[in-house]
């Protein structure tokens, strides 16, 4: 049974004081809705993607659920860290797949500014194992992937400069992206010259804590075909995986593991054996520059520890044999958790119609990939989509 | 406009019945793993029970260990604003396990010894010291 995208919706990101939880969703709902040609009453189960441990809604799927307009259909909430969004999706595709549900929109939503930036860094922390991580340590969520970025540096060289490129990179596609959370470029030397925020990620190396939301709706090739939409987005293939809570229990700093095992899953269901040679797009999980040298080796574009070169070498621009995170990424677009992984669909759905404007990459093979990551790697999900 | 929520503190009461011995050594100085007796797989942080359903010991972890990855937090979160400084966070192996702890002035390849210590708040931990 394939499933599709048919519908997908996507809020502006960023600090959004004029709206709650509920009214950010209907952002990305009503313009997914819009996008399928459908009305609420066709969906036949909601997802709804939320962490939402920052917000005073701490139950967030019903409000949202009700606001939407799909009261009685779910909701189910899903959270997987950063990841949740990616997890609503594989929840809604596996609803169609079994026959449950002949229609299915994933919903991520996160609304991270209600609370100071101490509050919500003492939130991310605990995104390990609080009473050996956090409780004793006072680990933060960018000091975790800073450590990767301290052992990927000793081991392989990568320089400070190359992970200022990452950024660089992101904020030039988010300049261009009316629905970023940072709309202005910035070069190197202004990576270098930002403040420590955890040795070695410096302002610039980190997304911004962003509110956001975004919704894809997915349907059965039968509902499809019976809605007469010939213009879909495939799911080819999905993987999933995750790592031990505890970062003293992984093998090693310089990689994730669960990236690895997810992308061997979904490479491995869709046949795909040379990724750069075989996508169009690519979105990587860049939470921080350090997450998207890691996820050029751990996807399998480069070899381990080359990374660093790949982001020197230009190609993965616009314009490059494989362009990353053409939409701003997760470091310059923002990153609202449970909104990040669904606005990944958004991104490759909008570029494999040739929708995406200035933002737009060639199309030859009509096939991205997905890369979500929850936590520093407690969660991954990589999923091939194809037009 | 906003309406500010109403106030929810929540401190909670953590059980550490199982591993009492891992923190309780952190008082004698002693930083435990737990080694299944059945498997041989090691522990760190120590769990009570082994996967394999095998019976573990209390092993203290002892030596030198090298520093495989660290960080300093200079944007403090909730919790830690009593340091008053940045703090530098270190993941070191020792043997079979890694461990995590506060340091000083450390970078990857390190070598390091454990103590334990008590911070301001009252919470026993462990530090590294550069050999
Ligand atoms: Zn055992």
């Amino acid at each position: 049974m394939r499933v599709g995208i048919i519908g997908v919706g996507c809020s502006k990101f960023g600090r959004r004081d004029d709206v709650t939880i509920q009214e950010l969703s209907y952002e990305a709902v009503k313009e997914a809705l819009d996008d399928a040609g459908l009305s609420r009453n066709d969906v036949d189960i909601s997802v709804v993607g939320s962490v939402n441990t920052r917000g005073y809604e701490l139950m967030p799927a019903v409000p949202v659920n009700e606001y939407c307009g799909f009261a009685g259909k779910g909701p189910i909430r899903v959270e997987a860290a950063c990841a949740t969004g990616a997890a609503a999706v594989y929840t809604a595709y596996t609803s169609i797949a079994s026959k449950m549900a002949d229609v299915a929109i994933a919903i991520g939503v996160e609304k991270m500014t209600e609370v100071d930036t101490a509050t919500s860094l003492a939130i991310g922390g605990r995104g390990g194992n609080y009473l050996w991580e956090f409780h004793q340590y006072g680990t933060t969520f960018p000091a975790y992937y800073a450590m990767h970025a301290s052992a990927h540096m000793a081991k392989y060289g990568t320089t400070e400069e190359q992970l200022a490129k990452v950024a660089v990179k992101a904020h030039r596609n988010a300049a261009k992206n009316p629905k970023a959370h940072f709309r202005k470029e910035i070069s190197v030397e202004d990576v270098l010259n930002s403040r420590y925020i955890t040795y070695p990620l410096k302002l610039y190396d980190c997304s911004p804590i962003s509110d956001g939301s975004s919704a894809a709706i997915l349907a059965s090739e039968e509902k499809i075909r019976e809605l007469g939409i010939d213009d879909v987005v495939w799911i080819e293939s999905v993987g999933y995986a995750s790592d031990t809570s505890n970062m003293t229990r992984r093998e090693s700093f310089v990689g994730l593991k669960a990236t690895v095992l997810a992308r061997e899953m979904a490479y491995r269901r869709a046949g795909i054996e040379g990724p750069i040679k075989e996508f169009d797009i690519a979105t990587v999980h860049d939470c921080f520059t350090i997450a998207e040298i890691m996820a050029y080796e751990d996807l399998g574009f480069c070899r381990k520890g080359e990374g660093g070169r790949l982001i020197e070498s230009g190609e993965t621009d616009l314009g490059g044999k494989i362009p990353v995170n053409t939409f701003g990424g997760l470091k310059a677009k923002g990153h609202p958790l449970a909104a990040t992984g669904v606005a990944m669909v958004y991104e490759i759905v909008k570029q494999l119609r040739g929708e995406a404007r200035e933002l737009q990459v060639d199309l030859k093979n009509y096939r991205g990939l997905l890369h979500n990551v929850g936590g520093t790697g407690h969660f991954a999900y990589v999923m091939v989509l194809r037009r | 406009m906003f309406i500010e929520s109403r106030e929810l503190l929540m401190k909670h009461k953590i059980p550490v019945v199982k591993t009492e011995r891992y923190w309780k050594g952190l008082e004698e100085g002693k930083v435990y793993k737990t080694v299944c007796k059945n498997c041989g797989e090691e522990y760190y942080p120590p769990i009570a029970e082994c996967l394999c359903g095998g019976e573990v010991e209390w092993v203290e972890i002892e030596g030198e260990g090298v520093v495989e990855a660290f960080t300093t937090v200079h944007t403090i979160p909730a919790g830690f604003e009593w340091y008053g400084k940045p703090y530098t966070i270190a993941i070191a192996r020792f043997g079979n396990v890694r461990v995590m702890g506060w340091a000083e002035n450390v970078k990857v390849g390190d070598r390091l010894r454990l103590k334990t210590g008590k911070d301001k708040t009252g919470v026993w931990k462990v530090y590294f010291e550069v050999v």
